[in-house]
C-alpha cells in the first residue's frame, strides 16, 4: 500500500509570556493509503497538538519549530500560506471535539454545508444541496435536518454532522481529534460504527486521536502511543496492543478496563509527565518506568524495529518478552 | 466552624471567589501594578490635591469682577501671565474658577459614588439573599427607576424641589442604585449556590453571619468596580444639569463654566481657552474613574446576566 | 406564559409606575395642586376646558383615574405659554428627535461594529493601544462638550454648516416629508448628529471589539479557517455576526436612553426636539408641556427597551427554534 502520509522530526513549540512550551518534540509517523492510524496518550502528552499541527491551523502563540508533513508526496510545512489553504479540506479535513461549539450557532447546516461545497468545492447551490443530503444519508443523517440548526441536533446527531461536513470535498486525509469523547456509550457506538463503515466502504484514510484504548481498538488497523511530546511506540494494533514493546505501552494496557481479564485489578502508572518547558535529556518516561537503567536517563533513545513495521523507543525492548510478563504482575508497578 | 472557614478559604479560582478577605485586600493592592489603575489613582489623587488646596493655587477669587491697570473691565482676555487661561465675558479669572469648579465636581462625583455604591450593594445583598418578598420589591422598584429617563428626571426633580448641589446628588444616586443593585444581586444568587455557603450553613452559622462574613467579601469588588464608575457618571450628570442652567448657581463648578461660555457666545468667539479646559477636567476624572475599575477587571471575569 | 408576553406586562406595569410617580410628584408642589394645570394667564374658556378634563374639582381619587384615562387617550392639557393642546406641539417637534437619534445611532453603530471587529483583528498593535485610551476619552466626556467642541469648531471657525435650530429660519415647506428631505434639514443635522456619534460610538467599539475576542476563541472559528476558506470571510461571517448580537440590543436600549439624553445635544444646537421642549418647559414653570414631554420620552425609553427584548429574541435562533 502506498504511503498517504509521512511525518519526519515534526516539533511545535508555543509561547506561554515569556515561556516556551514544546508540546510537541520530534514526532515520526506513517500512514498507508485506507488505514485508520489510532494516536493515543494521557492528557497533555501533545496528541491534540500534534493534530492540529498536521492539519497547519495552530492558534497565535504555537509554530511549528522543524520538520516535516508529507501528504501524497508534499511537504505541507514548506508551503505557502496561500498554497497551504488551497488543500485545507480539500486534501485533509478535521472532525473536532464533541463537546466544542464547532459549528456556526447562527447557520442552518445546508447553510455551512454549501459554504464548504460551494465556495471552496465550486459546486453551484443545488449540486451543493444534493450533495449535502448524500452526506447526510452517509452518515446516518435524516437529509431533512440540514435546515436545522446546531443546536436542534443532539451530540451524537452534531458529532456525524461534523463527519458529513469533513467528508464533503472529499479529502485523502481525515484527522479526527477525540471525535466520541464526550458522547454517552450507546451513541458512542453508533458513531464509530459509522467512521468503521466510512473505512469500509469508502476506503477512508483518517488517524483517530483519542485518550481512550478501547475505541482504537475498535475502530483502527495501527496505533501510535505518544508521551510527552513523542511517539514512544507505533505499529499494527494487533502488535502493539497485544505484544507491547514500549513499558508505557505495557502499563497502558494494564490500566485499562478489560472485560476478558475480568476480576484482574487495575494498576495505575504512578506519578505524571515532565514538564514540557524543561523536557529531560533522556527517556521522558524513566522516572515513571519500573525497568528504567541508568542509560536511560542519560539520553534519548533510540526508536528500534522490534517487528516489521512495529517500533518502540526503549533501549531494552530487547527483552520486551520478559518485561511484558514482569509488567503484568501488579507488584512491578507498585513502587 | 474550622471545617467552613477551611472551604471558605480554598479558592476555586487564583484570587477570585471564596477568598477570605485579607487576601482579596492584597489583590486588590497587587492590581495597581496595572498601569491603567495605577494612571487612574494618580489622576484622582491629582485632582483631590487641587480640591483641597484650591483657595491656594487660585490667584484670584472666581467670583471676582476685574479690572485692568488702566481701569477697564478684564473682558475677554486671552490667556496670558496674569490670567493663564484668560477672563470671562464678565471679567473674572477662568483659571481661578477651573480650581476652585474641581471642589463641587468631586464632592458630587464621590459622594455620588459612595451612596450608589452602598445602598446598591445593600439591595443587591438583601435582594439576593434572602429573596422572596423582598427580592421582588427590590427589583420592581429598581425595574422602575431603570425605566425613568435620567437627565429628564433629574431636571425635574431639582426643578421641583429646588437647585442645590446635594439635592443634584439626591436625584443622581436614587437613579444609579439599581445598576450596582442587580449584578450583586445576580452575583450573590451565583455564590449562594456555591459550595462554601452550603458548608456555612451545615456547620449552623447564622444567615446574617453567613451573608457578612462569607458572601459580602466577595461581591466588594464589584461594589468599588461600580462605586468607581458611578464617581464618571455622577460628575457628568452634575455637570449636565449645571450646563442646563438647572444646578446650583451659587456655585462655580466646572459645568457651570461651559454654561457661562455657551451663554457668553465664547464659540462664538472662538474663545477655546475657556470653554476646552473645564471639559477636559470632566474627561479626566471620568476617566480615572474607568481606568480603575478596568485595572480590576480581572477580579469580575464571571460574565454576569441579569436573572 | 411567553417570554414576549411576560415582558409586554413588564413594560405596562412600568409605564404605569412612572405615571403614578409623576402624577404625585406634581402635587409636591408648594401651593394649590391645579397650578399644575392652570396658568393664571388662560381665558376663562381655557380653564373650563381644562378643568372638565382633568376633573380638577373631584376628590384625588378620581383625578387620578381621570388623569390616567386621559394619558392613555394622549391628553395632557393645554401648554401654559403656547395656549395650544400639549400632545399637538410634543408631536410636532418629534420627528426632529427621532431622527436626530435614529441618524446618530446608526452612524454610531456602523462605524463602532466596524472599527470594533478591526480592533480585535488586529489586537496587540499599535492601533489598539492608541485607540483604546482615544475611545475611552469620548465616553469619558460630557456630550454637551463634544457638541460644543464641533460647534465651535465647523460652524463657527469654518462656517462650514449652520450653527443652531434643524432649519433655516422663516422657512416653508410643502410637507413634513419635504422638509425633512431638503437640503436645509440634512445640513443642519449634520453637526449635532456627529456630535452624539461621537459621543456614542464608544460602547458599540468596546463591546464589538470585546465580544469579537470571545468568539474567536471559540471552536467553530477555528473550524472556519481549518475549511481553508479566507480570513476575511471568517472574521465577518462567522466571528464578527456571532459578536454583532448584543450590539443589536444595545442598539435598542440607547435608541430608549438617547430620547432622553438628547435633552443637552438639542440645547447646544438648538435644536427643535422633544428634549429641548422640556428643558424650555421646565425652565418656564410650563408644566403641563413639562410632564407631557417627560412621560412621552419616558415611553419611548420603556418601549425601546421592550424592543430590544424582542429583537434578541427573534435574532438568537437559539431561543427562536428553543434548544432541544
Amino acid at each position: 500500500m502506498a504511503e498517504l502520509l509521512a511525518v519526519d522530526d515534526l516539533a511545535v513549540t508555543y509561547r506561554l509570556g515569556d515561556t516556551l512550551v514544546h508540546a510537541v518534540d520530534g514526532v515520526d509517523l506513517v500512514l498507508p493509503e485506507g488505514a485508520m492510524l489510532g494516536l493515543v496518550g494521557e492528557s497533555g502528552c501533545g496528541k491534540t497538538t500534534l493534530a492540529r499541527a498536521l492539519m497547519g491551523v495552530l492558534p497565535g502563540n504555537a509554530t511549528i519549530t522543524r520538520g516535516r508533513v508529507l501528504l501524497a508526496g508534499t511537504d505541507l510545512v514548506s508551503l505557502s500560506a496561500g498554497e497551504h489553504r488551497a488543500r485545507l479540506w480539500r486534501d485533509l479535513s478535521f472532525v473536532p471535539q464533541t463537546a466544542m461549539n464547532a459549528l456556526d450557532p447562527v447557520y442552518r447546516l445546508r447553510d455551512q454545508m454549501r459554504e464548504v461545497l460551494c465556495r471552496r468545492g465550486g459546486l453551484s447551490r443545488a449540486a451543493a444541496d444534493r450533495r449535502s443530503a448524500e452526506l447526510f444519508t452517509t452518515v446516518g443523517l435524516d437529509p431533512r435536518r440540514l435546515m436545522d440548526y446546531p443546536h436542534q441536533f443532539s451530540g451524537g446527531m452534531r458529532q456525524r454532522a461534523a463527519i458529513a461536513m469533513a467528508l464533503a470535498l472529499r479529502p485523502k486525509l481525515v484527522i479526527a481529534d477525540e471525535p466520541v469523547t464526550a458522547l454517552d456509550v450507546i451513541v458512542q457506538r453508533q458513531v464509530l460504527d459509522t467512521f468503521r463503515g466510512l473505512g469500509l466502504e469508502l476506503g477512508l484514510s483518517a488517524i483517530i486521536v483519542t485518550h481512550d484504548i478501547s475505541v482504537v481498538a475498535y475502530l483502527c488497523s495501527m496505533i501510535a502511543v505518544m508521551y510527552a511530546g513523542r511517539i514512544v511506540e507505533f505499529g499494527p494494533i494487533e502488535r502493539v496492543m497485544g505484544e507491547p514493546a514500549h513499558p508505557y505501552t505495557m502499563g497502558l494496557m494494564n490500566a485499562s478496563p478489560d472485560l476478558a481479564r475480568a476480576g484482574a485489578e487495575l494498576t495505575p502508572i504512578e506519578g505524571s509527565p515532565p514538564s514540557l518547558v524543561h523536557p529531560p535529556m533522556g527517556c521522558r518516561f524513566a522516572e515513571r518506568c519500573p525497568f528504567a537503567e541508568r542509560a536511560c536517563v542519560q539520553a534519548m533513545p533510540a526508536t528500534i524495529e522490534v517487528a516489521p513495521g512495529h517500533s518502540a523507543a526503549c533501549i531494552r525492548s530487547g527483552e520486551a518478552g520478559e518485561l511484558r510478563r514482569r509488567a503484568r504482575e501488579v507488584a512491578t508497578w507498585r513502587q | 466552624m474550622e471545617a467552613a472557614e477551611q472551604l471558605a478559604a480554598s479558592p476555586s479560582l487564583p484570587g477570585a471567589a471564596g477568598a477570605p478577605l485579607g487576601s482579596k485586600l492584597s489583590v486588590l493592592v497587587a492590581q495597581l501594578r496595572d498601569p491603567y489603575a495605577f494612571a487612574g489613582v494618580v489622576i484622582y489623587i491629582a485632582f483631590v490635591l487641587v480640591a483641597i488646596f484650591a483657595d491656594a493655587l487660585a490667584p484670584y477669587n472666581p467670583n471676582d469682577i476685574l479690572f485692568t491697570a488702566d481701569g477697564q473691565l478684564a473682558a475677554s482676555l486671552p490667556p496670558s501671565a496674569e490670567h493663564l487661561l484668560g477672563t470671562t465675558q464678565l471679567g473674572r479669572d477662568v483659571f481661578s474658577q477651573l480650581v476652585l469648579g474641581a471642589r463641587p465636581s468631586l464632592f458630587v462625583g464621590m459622594t455620588a459614588a459612595v451612596a450608589v455604591a452602598t445602598i446598591g450593594t445593600a439591595a443587591g445583598l438583601l435582594s439576593g439573599y434572602l429573596g422572596g418578598f423582598v427580592d421582588k420589591l427590590l427589583m420592581r422598584l429598581a425595574d422602575i427607576l431603570l425605566g425613568l429617563p435620567f437627565l429628564p428626571f433629574v431636571i425635574v426633580v431639582v426643578a421641583l424641589i429646588g437647585a442645590s448641589l446635594q439635592h443634584v446628588v439626591l436625584a443622581i444616586v436614587l437613579l444609579l442604585w439599581p445598576n450596582p443593585a442587580r449584578v450583586i444581586r445576580s452575583q450573590v444568587l451565583t455564590l449562594t449556590q456555591r459550595q462554601f455557603v452550603e458548608a456555612a450553613r451545615v456547620t449552623g452559622a447564622s444567615e446574617w453571619r453567613i451573608m457578612l462574613v462569607h458572601v459580602a467579601p466577595n461581591i466588594l469588588p464589584l461594589s468599588f468596580l461600580y462605586g468607581s464608575i458611578a464617581v464618571g457618571w455622577a460628575i457628568l450628570a452634575q455637570a449636565s444639569v449645571s450646563f442646563l442652567g438647572f444646578g446650583d448657581s451659587d456655585v462655580v463648578s466646572w459645568g457651570t463654566m461651559l454654561q457661562d461660555a455657551y451663554a457668553s457666545q465664547a464659540l462664538d468667539r472662538g474663545q477655546y481657552s475657556w470653554f476646552v479646559p473645564p471639559g477636559l477636567c470632566i474627561v479626566l476624572v471620568v476617566l480615572a474613574g474607568f481606568f480603575i475599575g478596568r485595572g480590576y477587571e480581572e477580579l469580575l471575569f464571571p460574565k454576569l446576566r441579569d436573572s | 406564559m411567553s417570554y414576549v408576553g411576560k415582558r409586554l406586562l413588564h413594560m405596562i406595569f412600568v409605564l404605569w409606575a412612572i405615571s403614578t410617580i409623576l402624577f404625585f410628584m406634581f402635587r409636591l408642589m408648594p401651593g394649590d395642586p391645579t397650578l399644575a394645570y392652570l396658568d393664571p394667564n388662560f381665558t376663562e374658556e381655557q380653564r373650563q376646558l381644562v378643568r372638565q378634563q382633568f376633573g380638577l374639582d373631584r376628590p384625588l381619587p378620581e383625578q387620578y383615574l381621570i388623569y390616567m384615562k386621559n394619558l392613555a387617550q394622549g391628553e395632557f392639557g393645554l401648554s401654559f405659554r403656547q395656549r395650544q393642546p400639549v400632545s399637538g406641539l410634543m408631536l410636532a417637534v418629534l420627528p426632529n428627535t427621532l431622527l436626530l437619534t435614529m441618524t446618530a445611532l446608526l452612524v454610531a453603530y456602523a462605524f463602532g461594529s466596524l472599527f470594533g471587529a478591526l480592533l480585535a483583528w488586529k489586537r496587540g498593535g499599535l492601533l489598539e493601544t492608541i485607540s483604546i485610551p482615544v475611545v475611552l476619552a469620548t465616553r469619558a466626556a460630557p456630550e454637551f462638550w463634544i457638541g460644543m467642541l464641533v460647534l465651535a469648531v465647523f460652524a463657527f471657525s469654518l462656517n462650514w454648516f449652520p450653527s443652531g435650530g434643524a432649519n433655516i429660519a422663516g422657512a416653508r415647506y410643502a410637507s413634513e416629508w419635504d422638509r425633512i428631505l431638503s437640503l436645509d434639514f440634512l445640513r443642519h443635522l449634520t453637526l449635532p448628529a456627529l456630535s452624539l456619534a461621537i459621543y456614542l460610538q464608544g460602547l458599540p467599539v468596546l463591546l464589538m471589539r470585546s465580544n469579537m475576542l470571545e468568539v474567536m476563541r471559540e471552536e467553530f472559528v477555528t473550524m472556519a479557517r481549518m475549511k481553508g476558506l479566507p480570513e476575511r470571510n471568517v472574521m465577518l461571517r462567522h466571528a464578527a455576526r456571532n459578536a454583532l448580537l448584543p450590539l443589536i440590543t444595545a442598539f435598542a436600549i440607547t435608541f430608549g436612553q438617547l430620547v432622553g439624553g438628547n435633552v443637552v445635544i438639542e440645547t447646544v444646537f438648538s435644536w427643535p426636539g422633544l428634549g429641548h421642549m422640556l428643558v424650555d418647559a421646565v425652565a418656564n414653570s410650563d408644566y403641563p408641556l413639562a410632564q407631557g414631554a417627560f412621560l412621552l420620552i419616558a415611553l419611548v425609553l420603556v418601549l425601546m427597551n421592550f424592543a430590544a427584548d424582542l429583537v434578541y429574541v427573534l435574532l438568537d435562533p437559539r431561543v427562536t427554534h428553543g434548544s432541544r
